[in-house]
């Protein structure tokens, strides 16, 4: 014969507190706020979770329908977005790894193209368009891209943007042309020029000497004086971190565009579209 | 031509906007009816379309861009369940870099009701193959939306008592509901 009394076993005492801290999952759910994650135990009750938002949902027609206010601040969102032009404090969209060999023709995407600026996007199109007419002409000794692509077709011009004394080893020169801005580095010798859009969502990169990179204060993309992505996944761990960063970029980017540069005398021109 | 868009790329801008115009509230049902609360559901549907701004190409028929959204959106809900619970991964497919055909085509707002007939049907066929007292408590709680304490007052227990019941009466309809699956 058992006393009623007697003190409850342990089992039946956990599973009250578990009823307890579930039932605080659910009170959230039916109040439609948002249900913490910390209410739940174990497996068998994200389980549960699970079919209580479902139950949840199918017994809410109301709650089935966004609100309006909602719908309207997404969609400017979308449209600023879509033009490149993506608020700072925006959480980073997740885009599949690019690899090297398929940069090239993704180049000159709908993106890219409202990216790199009014001004330039004629100029960026044509340039790819008209790419098989342009070998030769202008004959930089620098290639304008990794593949030798011309940036600008047709009514294009070599224009000044710096001299060489502006320019000592390490350092770089921001320039506005009429087709795109960017910087003129001097890359221990090498002298070269590189948009100053970033390839993610067309923010306008920051030269730090000390770093000796184009930095994005958007997202914190830093790519290096080649115009390749420094602080990718890849590049962190192959050098142990970046740039006093406490994490890897996380996705992949495509390099900077390479606009041709060259050096006459005492001044170093890039070939840029006609103002 | 200098200093404006090329007309083209204009015209695409306005195109993904028609897109959202379109799908955001068939979208926005479909996965509220997965997830069960405004916040997480406004939450994966923002992902849903910032993704499209990123990934999708809107010059795929309409067919394939509406089955886009819904895969995305699959993918998402699946990985909300696994990591805020930390599920193991239950049978969900990554979104291909680019494109990937598959998916159901034609899903449209008339989907996004169904689905919702389907819950509210499998929610009722639950209940009936519950234990009394169990399919009661979800009753008062799911769909007459008492508190705990209306609910314990009704079925004359008390406070603790409910939310012990209310528990394992969800015990139950997660292993019935996982072996209808």
């Amino acid at each position: 014969m058992t006393d009623d009394r007697e003190p409850r076993v342990p089992d039946e005492e956990r599973a009250e507190a578990g009823a307890e801290r579930f039932g605080r999952y659910l009170d959230a759910l039916l109040a439609g706020a948002r249900p913490s994650p910390d209410d739940i135990g174990s497996p068998d009750e994200a389980e549960m979770a699970h079919v209580a938002a479902e139950m949840a949902a199918a017994a809410d027609r109301a709650g089935s329908t966004p609100d309006p206010a909602f719908v309207d601040q997404l969609r400017r969102r979308i449209r600023d977005a879509d033009q490149g032009m993506t608020s700072v404090t925006e959480p980073l969209p997740i885009r599949p790894v690019v690899s090297d060999t398929s940069v090239a023709r993704m180049r000159v995407t709908r993106r890219q193209v409202l990216q790199t600026g009014l001004g330039a996007a004629a100029g960026l199109a044509a340039g790819v368009l008209g790419a098989g007419l342009l070998r030769g002409e202008p004959t930089p000794r620098d290639p304008i891209w990794d593949d030798g692509i011309g940036l600008v077709a047709g009514e294009g011009a070599w224009v000044p943007v710096a001299t060489l004394a502006e320019l000592p080893r390490g350092a770089a020169v921001p320039f506005s042309t009429a087709a795109f801005n960017g910087y003129v580095v001097n890359d221990d010798g090498e002298i070269r020029a590189l948009s100053s859009v970033c390839t993610h969502m067309g923010c306008t990169l920051q030269y730090r000497p000390e770093w000796r990179d184009l930095r994005c204060p958007c997202h914190a993309a830093s790519f290096n004086l080649a115009g390749k992505l420094a602080n990718s996944r890849a590049a962190w761990q192959a050098a142990g971190g970046y740039g006093g960063d406490d994490q890897a970029y996380p996705i992949e980017l495509p390099p900077l565009i390479r606009p041709a540069v060259k050096v006459e005398g005492e001044q170093i021109l890039v070939w840029t579209a006609r103002a | 031509m200098k200093g404006e868009p090329v007309p083209h790329e204009r015209e695409a801008a306005g195109v993904l906007e028609a897109i959202y115009d379109e799908h955001v509230v068939p979208i926005y049902r479909f996965i509220h009816a997965r997830v069960g609360n405004r916040p997480d559901a406004e939450d994966l549907t923002a992902q849903v379309f910032m993704r499209a701004v990123e990934q999708l190409d809107t010059s795929r028929d309409h067919n394939q861009v509406t089955a886009w959204l819904y895969r995305v959106s699959q993918n998402l809900i699946a990985d909300y369940w696994r990591a805020l619970y930390r599920l193991p991964v239950i049978g969900t497919e990554q979104v291909a870099p680019g494109w990937e055909p598959a998916a159901p085509p034609g899903r449209s707002a008339a989907l996004a009701e169904a689905t919702q007939d389907t819950a509210a049907d499998r929610v009722r066929s639950l209940l009936r193959s519950l234990p009394e007292r169990y399919a009661q408590v979800l009753e008062l709680r799911f769909l007459q939306r008492l508190s705990v304490a209306e609910t314990a007052s009704r079925m004359g227990v008390s406070n603790g008592n409910a939310k012990v019941i209310q528990y394992r009466a969800l015990r139950m309809a997660a292993l019935l509901d996982e072996s209808d699956d």
